[in-house]
């Protein structure tokens, strides 16, 4: 019964569904070779005429074979009606094949309607088009579908890192696996390890909060990365200038997981960072002229992101893999600010505090800022401050720089300041900062109101860059 | 050939199902090697001039061109430079030719205001009888006239002249020669019959309805699908299938968009786009049953001068899955099976058409094959990167397969050499006017045509099947 399971199908097709029906629409439709599709045609034509011979069938062949022409025996392949068939197959010096092409209820008037059948059905099934074929090449493997996006510089953004992490694993016998992905992952590795281990010793912030801190940061930014073992590595070097850094850097180039190999960051030593490791480099050697800017880029974000401020660790951690540390950045920003029970709860980074001292070496080393946050629940954070500092340098001559440096103090106190500055400043330029400050992050508030604090007066905002 | 092996099996397809049915594996590659080394180009500078590709060129030629002369000649003949003549001395002088062609398309007069001159409108040949040779050597150049040829001669090419100066300053020839063939590796026997395909000019996105049919005919015999199982059993000895350039159609250059105002072409997409997806789905059924060389041609979207790089993978997401999918340069050089393969997508060939009286672009193909060099007028007349190190276009050895697409028209010949080297040349035709593909068969290095039509509402006398009457 199932051989003629195949006839009623061809049968419903031709004539109730008006179909054309080429020997490829048939053997993908039906799921068998092409060769049994043709001759399903075949046998349908012929019993279809037996028993009716009158019957409204139009069939096309294809006829195959060599011809002698200008000299050369030229290989013919065409698809013919049926009337013309007879006179193709005569003026062939060989017949190399014949066979049923297609089957249609109305007469054709020219192939195009062929064709269109088969590039639909063809379509349909463009992953496994050769399934059904005679001939099967044991080259054509494909590659892992990760392969095409691998063999791109480095320029991806984290989610498609991370799908490629499994994918890399599953990766079979195919000779052309993703070149560099694997190794780039493990480079990573094996340089964040060399990084723990500096940043072990040189991690000048032992305070936990910051680890958890950063932690959450490392594993959103590592968040491609599925070794979990990597956020305690990272959560170990990413310190309070580290995590300055990164939100500069972040800021400045949204490059997120790079599989790029980390290259030591130029200074700072705990500066090893995974996700942008040539964006620290660049960063840190233009740190402080782009501070500025990155602040105010960064208001900029802090302000659409507000809304996240909600969020779970889940949810941050999955923005975070998007658009990776900047938005921590802000997130955190906004906990500390509005909630600061959240904070504990969600223990985003603290907003790091500029690292002081970008590697210029003309400045002094800034102090080791004090740990910032207790885990009790303390608002303390380290603001990034805006002050004058008088020096010396080697030729001689006395500098006065205005650089940012970390500063702490608690979050009430930058309540307060906030609502001092508001009273004090009497500059339009300050009321409109407010509400940024208001909804930045501590940094650029706290160094601001700090400022405002300590020098009310008309020529107050001249200090502020 | 082909025909004759796909017809031994018997027909079994005009019958009810049958139980089985026969899968036959692709012959496996052997051995391959892509050589097209010489024709990549890593760091591209424009900031030479395209004297130093001539220079190199002639320096590199030289010690062919007299070999030649001494063996044309005999050896007392001598080899003398330009600067060296004497009037009156009968002697060879080895140098490069130019053609200096009042046709000759020039930007310099078109945009030259005191001619007045309108734009030349272009033709299809840009020789004139009052075309004049010069030989130029190293230092200098002098005007030739006598026993030779110049509307069969084109610029760029070098070649050893004998004759003597005048005192009128021309040089009169007496004879010519080429650098003829370079050595040849004997070919391989293969003990079973191997194939490579050879199309060029699909014409994607050409508007044109008819040839697509025919491009699906062809992927469908390629891939195993068409055919009997004698048929079937014959393709899957095609061990490689070569597209030799003109992948997208001439329409798809979308000239016209720049002539139109911004604000009407916004949001038009370029056609190249649509006919590069489809490309990408042909070259996804080929590639996950054949191995595939794309060579980009003069219409698709690569770098304009010669040496064409290879079209760039991310344009073919879904057959780039595949590693049988190859992109290469144009021209492209590879050993196939033992088989030295080499050919252009026909831009070589097309523009010495253009400036030369020669017609057939099968016999200007065997003459570039005898100059010893792929494409002469590089960089008169067509664009060509600035070499100054070597002149990659020269032949280094003679290949046992040359070829070039997008002719208007198949041709197929045997070449024989001076040193019983055995060339096959093969004229790709354009197929989307021509519905032709080209079957090179490696073991006994034969080209035979196979064609592919459907039928139209004309066609009554078989006309486009091209079995008239």
């Amino acid at each position: 019964m199932a051989d003629q399971l195949y006839l009623e199908n061809i049968d419903e097709f031709v004539t109730d569904q008006n179909k054309i029906v080429t020997y490829k629409w048939l053997s993908y439709t039906l799921g068998v070779h092409v060769n049994q599709a043709k001759q399903m045609l075949y046998d349908y034509v012929e019993r279809k005429r037996k028993e009716n011979s009158g019957a409204q069938l139009h069939v096309t062949y294809l006829v195959s074979g060599s011809l002698i022409q200008n000299g050369h025996s030229c290989h013919k392949v065409a698809v013919v009606r049926e009337d013309k068939l007879e006179a193709v197959k005569s003026k062939l010096a060989v017949t190399a094949s014949i066979h049923v092409y297609s089957i249609q209820k109305a007469m054709l008037k020219d192939s195009g309607p062929l064709f269109n059948t088969d590039y639909d059905i063809l379509k349909s099934n463009l992953q496994n088009c050769s399934k059904f074929s005679a001939i099967q090449c044991a080259a054509a493997v494909p590659r892992a579908a990760v392969e095409s996006s691998s063999s791109e510089k480095f320029e991806q953004s984290n989610l498609q890192v991370s799908s490629e992490t499994p994918a890399n694993n599953e990766l079979t016998t195919n000779g052309h696996s993703p070149p560099t992905s694997k190794q780039i992952f493990q480079q990573p590795k094996g340089i964040m390890g060399m990084f723990a281990s500096k940043a072990a010793s040189k991690t000048q912030d032992a305070n936990k909060e910051t680890k958890t801190e950063t932690k959450e940061v490392t594993n959103v930014s590592s968040a491609g990365n599925k070794a979990s073992g990597k956020g305690n590595v990272m959560s170990n070097f990413f310190g309070k200038a580290a995590m300055n850094k990164l939100k500069v850097n972040l800021d400045s180039e949204q490059a997120v997981k790079e599989e790029k190999i980390v290259e030591q960051p130029p200074v700072s030593v705990t500066e090893p960072k995974l996700a942008a490791p040539t964006g620290l480099k660049k960063s840190s050697k233009k740190a402080e002229p782009v501070k500025m800017q990155q602040k105010e880029k960064k208001r900029g974000k802090r302000v659409e992101l507000s809304d996240d401020e909600t969020k779970e660790t889940e949810n941050m951690k999955k923005k975070r893999r998007r658009i990776k540390l900047p938005e921590s950045d802000s997130s955190e920003d906004e906990v500390i600010l509005d909630s600061p029970g959240d904070y504990e709860a969600e223990s985003p980074s603290p907003p790091p505090p500029p690292p002081s001292p970008p590697p210029e070496p003309v400045q002094k080393t800034e102090p080791e800022p004090p740990p910032v946050k207790s885990s009790s629940g303390e608002k303390r954070k380290r603001k990034r401050v805006l002050k004058s500092k008088t020096f010396v340098d080697e030729e001689g001559c006395i500098v006065t720089e205005k650089v940012y440096e970390s500063e702490s103090c608690t979050d009430s106190e930058e309540e307060l300041k906030m609502k001092t500055s508001s009273v004090h400043r009497p500059s339009t330029m300050t009321v409109k900062k407010e509400p940024k400050e208001e909804r930045k992050g501590p940094k650029k508030g706290t160094a601001a109101l700090g400022k405002a604090n300590r020098q009310v007066s008309i020529t107050g905002f001249f200090q502020r860059k | 050939m082909f025909s004759e092996q796909a017809a031994q099996r018997a027909h079994t397809l005009l019958s009810p199902p049958s139980a089985s049915n026969a899968t036959f594996a692709r012959v496996p590659v052997s051995s391959y090697t892509n050589s097209s080394q010489p024709f990549r180009l890593g760091e591209r500078s424009f900031s030479r001039q395209y004297a130093h590709i001539y220079a190199t060129r002639l320096l590199q030629m030289r010690p062919f061109l007299v070999s030649r002369a001494r063996q044309r000649w005999g050896d007392g003949v001598q080899v003398k430079k330009l600067c060296e003549l004497q009037p009156g001395e009968q002697c060879c002088v080895v140098g490069t030719l130019f053609k200096a062609m009042p046709l000759q398309p020039s930007i310099l007069r078109e945009i030259s205001e005191e001619h007045n001159l309108l734009p030349q409108p272009p033709r299809s040949k840009y020789i004139h009888p009052d075309d004049e040779l010069v030989l130029e050597d190293e230092l200098q150049r002098i005007r030739l006239e006598g026993n030779v040829d110049a509307s069969r001669l084109v610029t760029g090419t070098v070649l050893a002249v004998l004759g003597s100066a005048r005192d009128s300053g021309k040089f009169v020839v007496e004879d010519h020669c080429f650098a003829e063939l370079a050595p040849q590796k004997p070919a391989p026997t293969l003990d079973i019959d191997r194939f490579v395909l050879l199309v060029s000019g699909l014409g994607l996105g050409g508007g044109g309805g008819e040839s697509l049919l025919g491009t699906q005919l062809l992927v469908d015999v390629v891939t195993g699908q068409l055919g009997d199982e004698g048929e079937q059993c014959s393709a899957a000895h095609v061990s490689r299938v070569i597209l030799a350039g003109n992948l997208l159609s001439h329409n798809t250059q979308s000239r016209d968009s720049i002539n139109k105002a911004k604000y009407l072409t916004k949001k038009t997409q370029a056609a190249s786009v649509e006919a590069v997806r489809m490309l990408d789905e042909i070259l996804l059924q080929l590639s996950a049953s054949v191995p595939v060389d794309v060579m980009p041609g003069e219409f698709d979207p690569t770098n304009y001068t010669l040496p064409q790089q290879p079209l760039h993978r991310c344009m073919f997401p879904l057959a780039t899955a595949y590693a049988t999918l190859q992109l290469v340069t144009n021209p492209y050089q590879a050993t196939i099976e033992g088989v030295r393969f080499l050919g252009t997508s026909g831009q070589n060939v097309s523009d010495i058409f253009r400036y030369s009286s020669m017609e057939d672009h099968l016999e200007i193909l065997e003459w570039t094959l005898r100059v010893r060099h792929i494409s002469p007028t590089a960089p008169d007349t067509l664009g060509c990167y600035p070499f100054y190190k070597t002149d990659p276009f020269i032949f280094p050895e003679c290949p046992h397969v040359y070829f070039c697409g997008n002719t208007p028209e198949f041709g197929s010949k045997i070449f024989r050499g001076p040193e019983d080297q055995r060339v096959l040349l093969v004229a790709v035709p354009d197929f989307s006017a021509t519905q032709t593909a080209c079957l090179v068969n490696l073991r006994s290095l034969a080209c035979q045509p196979i064609s592919f039509s459907g039928f139209g509402a004309e066609d009554e006398d078989l006309g486009g099947l091209g079995l008239g009457p």
